[in-house]
């Protein structure tokens, strides 16, 4: 089991980094909060988000036999993968068939979530992520920790000491502008070296047989400009029903974002270029059993990661604390909805606060799914112990006698007990927190006092 | 049984054509100024807006902005260029078919006019708008798109940028450093 509290104390234990995490988020949240109250039709905007991918989804078969149908009149190829080993599989393959050995790829959650990079590798494919962020981490040997800004976890220096070893720049210069553009010039030859590209979907428009890709640095428009072959890689749920909603959503992400009124490149793709091959997968892992659960909704989100910033555990604990690809409030759900043993201790990564919910584009009931999930993943054994006591709490709560006498018997006995045994290792409760006092009389004491 | 055929089965109950779709619900908002949005929304964006008063100087006014501009690539006129000569492409222009004022993002359609590559390989790219075409915002914008005939074309917000590294702003990311609108 991923155990979120010890990985997130590993986290804290640098004090500053963690609380320049938190700081660094934090100011991504006000600026989405600038943005979306620029838009006096903001919450709007969020019910019409909300109902169009509820209609989709109560459609979803429809509508991707629709895109798959336009999409093959307009000469794109669509295959199907049931899951992540039958998608590395498919792709390694028409990376094959073109004598590709060189990929360049944009972010795509979905390759990470389907572990698709190692596969390649593998199959001696060398494949580079080319969004900076995903390049840092992918030189650094890491993992993304942030679904829109993979390297949140790393300072500056942290970057430039991986750029120093692996683009020979100069170690002691952290200067971001002059990392970016070291990393500009080292994948400008990655751009212009490779035989492939592969990018991830943002939205596929079921009428219009195209998809649409967003990005701020221009690498999945140059990645895929020059290469004749283009793989895109789409979870089932990335479909809506047309170019229309586009107006919608494209309104909605890069604000709730990064705050940005749009993301910089919005590239439709519809056709191949002259003599080339575009390859559209569709891939299920899980989702269309997800469609027929309570939590078919999770299926809604378009991954702006803004759950992440506002959330207060999400903020103090870092991405790599929750052992999943997809982190934070959205992260700990899907993962709880889909492996509630691996996961158990997700849904318990959350505050109940609420504050997901509110910043969510397309007004996922975040908090109410984990909350939900509590009640599936207390069956783990890791929680029996926590289930037994909340047992005896209730069955004390039931005898209110009893109940009485336990907390007369507190009240003398706490104060008296030394720290060293109060603090023992089955006080789950005292592991971070101080034990109240309790006060001399109890409530009901001085009513009955006051009352004669 | 194929994986299509497995995750269709899969999704059998959903695959009903649907009668309706939910509609917008709200009137978009209102941007009685386009010009003066559009200019502000390119501002944030990075980029810059330039008011041409005079059509016939246009392309006095980009090369007086640029300036140097040896290695000028002008899709308006030029309509195939090899990958040698947009390498080092210090100046690409391009026409845009509308603006969007709540943004600041032209549409581009390279068509198989220009290659596509053009358009992140240049290091800047001025681009041509006419005022009258703005829209107010991403409704409007989607409306006026004929995908017909399409086959790479998108919304241009900028110039490429990122913020990957401590969540510093770094204009110049992969694609253009540096890009100008001429609003005729
Ligand atoms: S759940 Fe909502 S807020 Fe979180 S990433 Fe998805 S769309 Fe964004």
């Amino acid at each position: 089991m991923i155990d979120h509290a010890r990985n997130a104390a590993e986290f804290l234990n640098d004090p500053e980094r963690a609380h320049w995490h938190d700081r660094a988020l934090w100011f991504v949240r006000e600026k989405r909060d600038k943005a979306a109250r620029s838009v006096p039709e903001w919450e709007e905007l969020r019910k019409s988000a909300e109902a169009l991918k509820a209609h989709t989804l109560e459609h979803l078969g429809y509508y991707l036999q629709r895109f798959e149908e336009r999409a093959k009149a307009n000469g794109i190829e669509v295959l199907w993968a049931e899951d992540a080993a039958e998608f590395r599989r498919l792709v390694a393959e028409i990376l094959q068939q073109h004598d590709a050995t060189k990929v360049v790829k944009s972010k795509s959650m979905l390759t990470e979530e389907c572990e698709l990079n190692p596969h390649l590798e593998s199959q001696r494919i060398e494949v580079t992520d080319t969004d900076l962020g995903e390049r840092i981490v992918q030189l650094a040997g890491d993992r993304p920790s942030h679904i829109v800004l993979p390297a949140i976890h790393m300072k500056k220096e942290d970057v430039a000491r991986v750029f120093a070893e692996h683009l020979h720049t100069d170690p002691d210069n952290p200067d971001p502008h002059y990392l970016t553009r070291a990393a500009r010039e080292h994948l400008r030859q990655k751009f212009l070296e490779a035989d492939a590209a592969i990018t991830g979907v943002n939205f596929a428009l079921a009428e219009e047989g195209a998809f649409v890709v967003c990005t701020n640095e221009g690498n999945a428009d140059l990645g895929t400009a020059l290469p004749d072959l283009h793989i895109a890689c789409m979870g089932l749920e990335k479909v809506i029903p047309s170019a229309k909603e586009l107006g919608i959503f494209t309104r909605l992400l890069a604000r709730s974002a990064t705050g940005q009124a749009i993301t910089t490149y919005t590239s439709h793709f519809r056709r191949p270029k002259p003599g080339g091959r575009l390859v559209v997968v569709l891939v299920d892992n899980g989702r269309s059993r997800l469609l027929a659960e309570e939590h078919k909704k999770l299926l809604s989100c378009i991954r702006c990661g803004a759950c992440m910033n506002t959330c207060p555990v999400y903020r103090r604990s870092g991405g790599h604390s929750y052992g999943t690809v997809v982190p934070g409030p959205i992260g700990s759900a899907l993962a709880g909805a889909r492996d509630p043993e691996r996961f158990a201790s997700l849904p318990f990564a959350c505050t109940l606060c609420g504050s997901c919910d509110q910043v969510c584009p397309v007004r996922i009931d975040l908090h109410r799914q984990l909350y939900s999930e509590r009640r599936e993943v207390v069956r783990v054994p890791e929680y029996r112990g926590k289930v037994r006591g909340l047992k005896t709490a209730a069955f004390l709560l039931r005898h209110p006698r009893l109940y009485a006498a336990m907390m007369g018997l507190g009240r003398v006995l706490l104060p008296r007990i030394p720290r060293r045994l109060l603090y023992n290792r089955f006080n789950l409760w005292g592991r971070e927190r101080e034990m109240p006092m309790p006060a001399e009389k109890s409530f009901n004491q001085i009513y009955r006092e006051r009352k004669r | 049984m194929t994986s299509r055929e497995k995750i269709l089965t899969r999704l059998s109950g959903s695959m009903s054509t649907p009668e309706t779709k939910p509609g917008l619900g709200f009137e978009p908002s209102d941007h009685p100024d386009l010009l003066e949005s559009f200019v502000a929304s390119l501002k944030a964006a990075g980029g810059e807006a330039i008011l041409v008063e005079d059509p016939e100087r246009l392309d006095e006014r980009i090369r007086d902005t640029f300036l140097g501009t040896e290695s000028l690539i002008d899709t308006r006129r030029d309509d195939t260029v090899d990958l040698e000569t947009m390498k080092g492409c210090r100046l690409a222009v391009f026409e845009a078919a509308f603006g969007v004022a709540e943004n600041g993002a032209v549409w581009i359609d390279p068509r198989e006019r220009s290659p596509h590559a053009l358009l992140t390989l240049a290091e800047n790219l001025a681009i041509v708008l006419d005022r009258r075409t703005l829209v107010p915002t991403m409704h409007e914008a989607y409306a006026r798109i004929d995908f017909d005939g399409i086959s790479y074309a998108l919304f241009l917000s900028g110039p490429s940028k990122t913020a990957d590294i401590e969540q510093a702003l770094v204009i110049g990311a992969h694609g253009a450093i540096g890009l100008k609108i001429f609003l005729l």
